[in-house]
């Protein structure tokens, strides 16, 4: 199995690069790919099966944004093919239209998906998150400087349980198109629940069970069990 | 011309001073809010000292502040400070009410006041410090910072332009903030327990902030505390204006360059994290025009208050007791490094969760802790307590900690009784700093705890 990580000399924030930690321990012998930032990426001229981008600075998701433009056309067709890809955190906002900032400039975003983003950096949104993919029970956190908007009804990647959505009128949260996942939820998002990582290994062809299975599943119920208390909320 | 509102407010926030004084209680925010909620520009309506210094950062605004007062008090000057209340506009507008007469005129020449960074937009536009010591600026907790370069950016937007700054030129986030002031830089050179490249997962500088490549560093203190170049472009650290060419702990002793010459100064700290902290004032005092002789024979007097830790003998087991800063990813590395490196067998009980007395813990910070350091041969056990335990477990074997090395106590006075407590050990007991002062009294009960049981077995060897 081949993961790429891309730019995670400054796509790391909030732990995020334990997701893919975590996916290598569960998986012996995947080979994992760190693309810096002034390098071509991995899958435009390789096969990977995952390609991972986590939670970064609104400086650095400018910067992202202008390195993977001359891509778009490869990444479109890899989404069309089935290639999984997995964007935690603001790099789902990258793939959006645009991100409007405090002053009501617009960062072009990738186009991926017809949603954008508003940026309001004195009014910074932090809260826990459950919601379910499928059967999946999904537990997190959000900490963002946006609210998106845009349709993701039917496209998007969990229904919101508690907590918020693409925005706090939203109770859908995040994008999945084919295998391309991109969702705001903090965790880091595969260590914190064990099931979405093993659905996640599943599509990505590994009978794998994912790292101290046993372990991740006890700190995971807890943390279900908690958030699912109505008294519990931030 | 100041105006009616303003008097309004200061003689409110007077009054409310007095009155919550009465109750017996530190009136240090609530003066400052109320004449804020009457009069928003209520800082800057304030009588000014002739000379405001400020202190920001992510560490070590409290000490340099107290060792700057202290250094002042010492020529037997008043200083308008926030030393006992709160760093926030609330506090330091209850500092300036308090440092006012009711007719609104500074009673004193010179403020130190320390700024919470978050809170300096709301600050600096009206008290316009003349000097700011900015001390570092690094990821802290997820629901105080989101990121340093979000920090950085409000310090860009809020600094006035005619404040000088004393910058750590060690520290490419907060080095480069405002770039368009004057400024000096103060850095620390090579140390024996320096590394070529960093070993810790926060790093936030790791590609240059003009081509974008890959940095190379020249010695990494910790996570991005160091000197770096890069080699595509030339970019590299600022040359510091007093740089630290020799640390002695041992004796206590720092040797600090400048252009013109250098002196040796008393150190009064055991870690570089304290030593930035002296380097850092020492700096600031000089740009102020104080002569090396005047700051060398203050410094011998001056003292950092407050360690964070104190150790005792338990028979043949030393116990040490550690305020960590839960939810700050850095600090907790920095102990775990500390912490790994210290000789001998060790045993640990790490309490760290904040989950019992504040929101649900988001464990993300988890994350980006050097749970690493504790993977170690030295390290015989580590008893893990609080709400969160099953996380914190997790992150240990995701660490690398070996299963049989990690015990789950949800009784967090019981986690004492799992540990083996062999002759000639160190038990640490690591806490978070938020919790104090229950903390204070957990720790006094383990500490008690570990006596008796090794009287026990010695009394048993016997």
């Amino acid at each position: 199995m081949t993961i790429e990580t891309l730019y995670p000399e400054i796509c790391n924030l909030f732990g995020e690069p334990t997701n893919v930690k975590y996916l290598q321990m569960s998986v012996p012998g995947a080979e994992v790919v760190n693309t810096a930032l002034n390098d071509e990426p991995a899958f435009v001229s390789r096969k990977t099966d995952l390609v991972y981008m986590g939670s970064m600075t609104e400086n650095a998701q400018e910067l992202v944004i202008g390195r993977l433009r001359p891509y778009m056309d490869r990444l479109r067709g890899l989404v069309s093919d089935g290639t999984a890809f997995l964007m935690t955190g603001n790099a789902f906002e990258i793939f959006g239209s645009y991100i409007e900032c405090d002053d009501g400039r617009r960062i072009e975003g990738l186009g991926l998906y017809d949603i954008y983003s508003v940026r309001r950096m004195m009014k910074r949104y932090s809260s826990l998150f459950l919601g379910r993919a499928g059967e999946c029970e999904v537990a997190g956190f959000r900490n963002q400087f946006t609210f998106s908007y845009g349709d993701n009804t039917k496209n998007g990647l969990f229904a919101v349980t508690k907590g918020i959505g693409l925005n706090p009128d939203s109770r859908t949260e995040g994008v999945r198109l084919n295998n391309f996942m991109a969702t705001q939820v903090l965790g880091p998002l595969l260590v914190l629940n064990p099931s979405f990582t093993q659905m996640l290994l599943r599509l990505l062809g590994s009978d794998a069970e994912p790292a101290f299975l046993s372990r991740a599943q006890e700190a995971y119920q807890r943390r279900v069990a908690d958030f699912s208390d109505p008294g519990c909320r931030f | 011309m100041k105006r009616i509102r303003f008097y309004f407010a200061l003689w409110a926030s007077k009054l409310a001073r007095a009155a919550i004084r009465l109750m017996g209680r530190n009136a240090s925010f609530w003066p400052g809010k109320i004449a804020l909620r009457l009069c928003p520009d209520f800082i800057g309506q304030c009588g000014r000292p002739e000379t405001v210094v400020s202190v920001t950062g992510t560490n070590g605004k409290t000490t340099c502040c107290n060792m700057l007062i202290d250094f002042f008090t010492r020529g037997g000057e008043t200083v308008l400070n926030n030393r006992l209340g709160s760093n926030t506009n609330a506090g330091i507008a209850s500092a300036l009410s308090q440092g006012n007469t009711w007719g609104g005129k500074a009673r004193q020449k010179l403020a130190v006041l320390e700024v919470d960074e978050r809170s300096s937009r709301l600050v600096y536009p009206y008290i316009r410090p003349d000097y700011i010591l900015i001390t570092d600026l690094f990821r802290d907790s997820i629901l105080r910072n989101a990121n340093a370069e979000f920090i950085a950016g409000i310090l860009d937007s809020s600094i006035p332009e005619n404040t000088k700054l004393v910058l750590n030129g060690d520290d490419l986030i907060s080095s480069r903030v405002a770039l368009r002031n004057r400024r000096v830089y103060y850095g620390i050179g090579r140390l024996p327990t320096d590394t070529d490249t960093c070993r810790n997962i926060i790093n936030d500088v790791r590609v240059c902030p003009v081509c974008q490549s890959p940095l190379a560093s020249d010695y990494v203190h910790y996570c991005h505390i160091g000197r770096v170049r890069c080699p595509k472009c030339g970019f590299a650290s600022p040359e510091p204006d007093y740089f630290a060419d020799s640390l002695d702990f041992e004796n206590s002793a720092i040797h600090i360059a400048e252009k013109d010459g250098g002196e040796t100064y008393h150190l009064a700290a055991d870690s570089i994290f304290n030593a930035y902290d002296v380097l850092g004032v020492i700096a600031l005092l000089r740009e102020m025009g104080h002569s090396r002789a005047e700051v060398k024979a203050a410094m011998e007097e001056i003292r950092i208050v407050g360690t964070r830790y104190l150790t005792e003998q338990a028979g043949d087991v030393s116990v040490v007791d550690h305020l960590a800063k839960g939810l700050n990813p850095v600090a907790c590395s920095l102990v775990f490094d500390w912490l790994s490196r210290r000789p001998g067998k060790k045993e640990l009980i790490l309490l760290l969760s904040s989950d019992p007395y504040e929101l649900p813990e988001n464990v993300t910070w988890l994350y980006d802790t050097d749970f690493e350091f504790l993977n170690s041969p030295d390290i015989t056990r580590i008893v893990v307590g609080g709400k969160r335990l099953e996380d914190y477990r997790l992150r240990l074997l995701i660490a690398g900690v070996p299963e049989d090395k990690i015990v789950c106590c949800a009784s967090e006075a019981e986690t004492v009784e799992h540990l083996e407590l062999a002759a000639g050990e160190t038990v640490y007991f690591l806490h978070d700093f938020l919790r104090m002062p229950y903390n204070l009294h957990l720790g006094e009960q383990i500490r008690g705890r570990i006596r008796e049981r090794v009287a026990g077995r010695e009394e048993a060897g016997k």
